[in-house]
């Protein structure tokens, strides 16, 4: 059997009977046509409006993206700022290149702590100080330190530190010790570079907030500084940030 | 090659009286309807896919510019209704709509046979169907099928083997095309 008559066979076994479908089918075109011709009319001219809706929709969705992708990217770009930003770069620079203001003094017996806030610890803002003792080493001793703050600050902070009554360099080691290394001392059994300045940002600061002296802060940057044995201990800090600039002494 | 079921209405519109149209279309009922049957199996939906392509030629009617291929414009309009019908359907099992069982016992094995045939054809793809459906039930020369098909006749011929190969693959071609 070959497949055609297998197909005339198969379909012919469900074929119904097909009387008066032709004349069905017509009459049905006939009096329904005009009804069908005046919806589909109606149809048509209530798509045309309606794609006009769509598109006028997709453009919406699309201007909202982009705006909104603008938006999320100026944010990120105010909350963080790269610190190798060639903008950074400069306001660093700019910093570094101020003079330092710091008071000098005959004796140690001169020098006094402050000022103080309201947190109990130094600094007359923007930024706070407060501290304890690390280790110590043939070359001298180190501070286990952290700066605090609320404010949001833009741009670098740059940090330096004379001893008042004899000038002699104090240094920082590990993070955020930045600027032009001065000397070097084994640390913990560890070789660290010691550095003229601190350089924190705002996006550089720690991600958890510590608790000094009794409540949480925005910023917050641990960091170590060492006095050389032969510092009189007296120290006087500068902190210098874009508009501002805050000396306090640590004694 | 054109494809039947995009023909361009001509500049010179113009609406066939009903009588004529009645004339027109009564022949190609029946055609219509067994390859829309064939094509989805089901009845009342090949009788749904035929009335509507009969509204279709009801509004282009008067506007095709050659009226002496009705035929094979009108039949690729019915295929492209069943494609769309088949879209819809949830299910794409066979459903023949109408009693499988024959009241002969001694046609019992040209019955099964003939559901088997019918469950092979229905697992083809539209395209594929469309062509046995048109070649072996409704009888029509390749270059027509091709027509309603809107491919070449190569690529139909193409199809056509390609479908006689996945129902009978032992058979041979010549064979087949008897």
């Amino acid at each position: 059997m070959s497949l055609r008559r297998d197909v005339h066979s198969a379909f012919d076994q469900i074929t119904p009977s097909m009387g008066g479908l032709p004349e069905r089918v017509v009459q049905t075109v006939l009096s329904e046509g005009a009804t069908r011709r005046r919806r589909e009319k109606m149809l048509f001219r209530i798509r045309a409006p309606l794609s006009l809706v769509a598109v006028l929709l997709l453009i919406v969705l699309v201007a909202a993206v982009f705006v909104g992708g603008r938006i999320v990217q100026d944010w990120n770009a105010l909350h963080k700022s790269s610190p190798a930003g060639q903008s950074n770069q400069s306001q660093l620079a700019e910093l570094e290149a101020r003079p330092l203001q710091l008071p000098v003094l005959k004796a140690a017996t001169e020098c006094n702590t402050g000022p103080w806030n309201s947190d109990g610890t130094v600094g007359s803002g923007p930024l706070s100080i407060y501290g304890g003792l690390g280790p110590r080493t043939s070359w001298g001793t180190y501070w286990n330190n952290v700066f605090y703050t609320d404010q949001q600050i833009a741009g670098p902070i740059v940090v330096r530190v004379r001893d008042v009554v004899n000038n002699v360099n104090v240094v920082f080691v590990g993070k955020y010790a930045a600027g032009p290394v001065v000397g070097a001392d084994t640390l913990n059994g560890t070789r660290v570079q010691q550095h003229a300045e601190l350089v924190l940002y705002a996006n550089n600061a720690a991600l958890v907030t510590v608790n000094p002296p009794s409540k949480p802060h925005a910023f917050v940057w641990g960091f170590t500084v060492g006095v050389p044995n032969d510092s009189t201990g007296s120290t006087g800090w500068q902190v210098d940030g874009m508009g501002f600039s805050e000396v306090f002494l640590s004694c | 090659m054109q494809r039947v079921a995009d023909v361009k209405p001509s500049s010179a519109s113009q609406q066939v009286s009903e009588s004529t149209f009645a004339d027109l279309l009564k022949p190609l009922i029946e055609p219509g309807f067994r390859l829309a049957l064939a094509m989805l199996h089901d009845a009342q939906a090949a009788e749904d896919a035929v009335q509507e392509a009969s509204f279709t030629a009801w509004r282009k009617l008067g506007r095709m510019r050659d009226q002496g291929r009705l035929r094979p414009w009108f039949l690729g309009v019915v295929a492209n209704k069943c494609r769309n019908a088949r879209r819809k359907r949830w299910v794409v099992e066979v459903s023949v709509g109408v009693p499988e069982e024959l009241p002969a016992i001694s046609l019992e094995e040209r019955t099964l046979r003939g559901t088997d045939l019918r469950r092979a054809i229905s697992r083809l793809s539209h395209d594929d169907r469309l062509v046995v459906v048109l070649y072996f039930y409704l009888d029509m020369p390749v270059d027509e099928v091709a027509t309603v098909a809107g491919t070449s006749v190569g690529a139909t011929r193409a199809r056509l083997y390609r479908a006689i190969k996945k129902l009978r693959p032992d058979v041979a071609i010549e064979e087949a095309l008897r």
